[in-house]
């Protein structure tokens, strides 16, 4: 077939008939349709995170390598768009982890108490001006960041959550609520004036 | 209700030109290099079980003569 063809045949293939045409044979230019597809929402996705262009940039590199060898460990029970987010989500919070050196608390998994649900920080997380907030999200632990990104910027649904997180509902649900109280208690920190 | 302050500060650039090329140049690479092991391997198993003699008897082996029973 005419590489042309090919390329136009690609381009109609959903992303879980790429990936299974790639499991079946690896193919660079194959892949690169995929790129074609995620790249923008990877690089910003970890831009987000990382709030630095140049590191961005390579975690991205990273993060496509990666998911090309272990496209044989997609077991099409998710989305490919979820399972890249994964990818993205682990290899930043590891790298940025990595960086900081710090200690990360260890997070309680208890199961979440109906009251909690309706979460009475999530209004005054969105009050929050820009500016403030940004200083805010840069203070943070890098795995509360990201959840917060995750549900606020990117608007993953808590089924979503649980799917790129892999974890129940519950404990998502009350890494949530640590994450908003923790960026309250940043920002009061860092403006005790508007505390 | 005022708006999403999460909205505002969403980076909004543009992938950069040059990291397609990148990351498909070191996808080729990877590719390359699995293909080289997959024929690295092929090869070793293959001299591996080349010197390999299997010892078992099968039922095509000649049976020597059966000594309990040779009288007429």
């Amino acid at each position: 077939m005419p590489i042309r063809d090919q390329a136009a045949k690609d381009k109609a293939l959903s992303d879980e008939e790429l990936v299974a045409e790639l499991q079946r044979h690896m193919d660079a230019d194959r892949f690169g349709v995929l790129y074609d597809r995620y790249s923008a929402l990877v690089f910003q996705k970890c831009l987000g995170m990382t709030r630095d262009r140049d590191l961005a940039k390579d975690l991205t590199h990273d993060i496509f390598l990666k998911a090309f060898v272990n496209l044989g460990k997609f077991d099409h029970r998710s989305k490919f768009g979820t399972w890249l987010y994964r990818i993205t989500y682990n290899y930043c919070l590891d790298h940025l982890r990595k960086a900081q050196r710090r200690r990360t608390d260890d997070i309680d998994e208890h199961p979440v108490k109906d009251g909690l649900a309706d979460d009475r920080y999530e209004a005054e997380l969105l009050a929050l001006r820009a500016e403030r907030l940004g200083a805010v999200l840069e203070a943070l632990d890098p795995e509360d960041r990201a959840l917060l990104l995750m549900k606020y910027m990117e608007d993953l649904s808590v089924k979503e959550m649980m799917e790129v997180l892999e974890l129940g509902e519950s404990a998502v649900k009350m890494r949530m609520l640590r994450a908003r109280e923790r960026a309250l208690g940043k920002y009061r920190e860092l403006y005790p004036e508007e505390a | 209700m005022s708006e999403n302050p999460f909205k505002i500060i969403r980076p909004t650039d543009q992938v950069p030109d040059d990291l397609k090329k990148d990351v498909m140049g070191s996808v080729k690479f990877v590719m390359l290099l699995i293909r080289f092991v997959q024929l690295f391997m092929a090869d070793y198993s293959a001299s591996v079980f080349d010197s390999v003699r299997l010892t078992g008897r099968t039922d095509k082996d000649p049976r020597p003569p059966d000594r309990g029973n040779n009288t007429p």
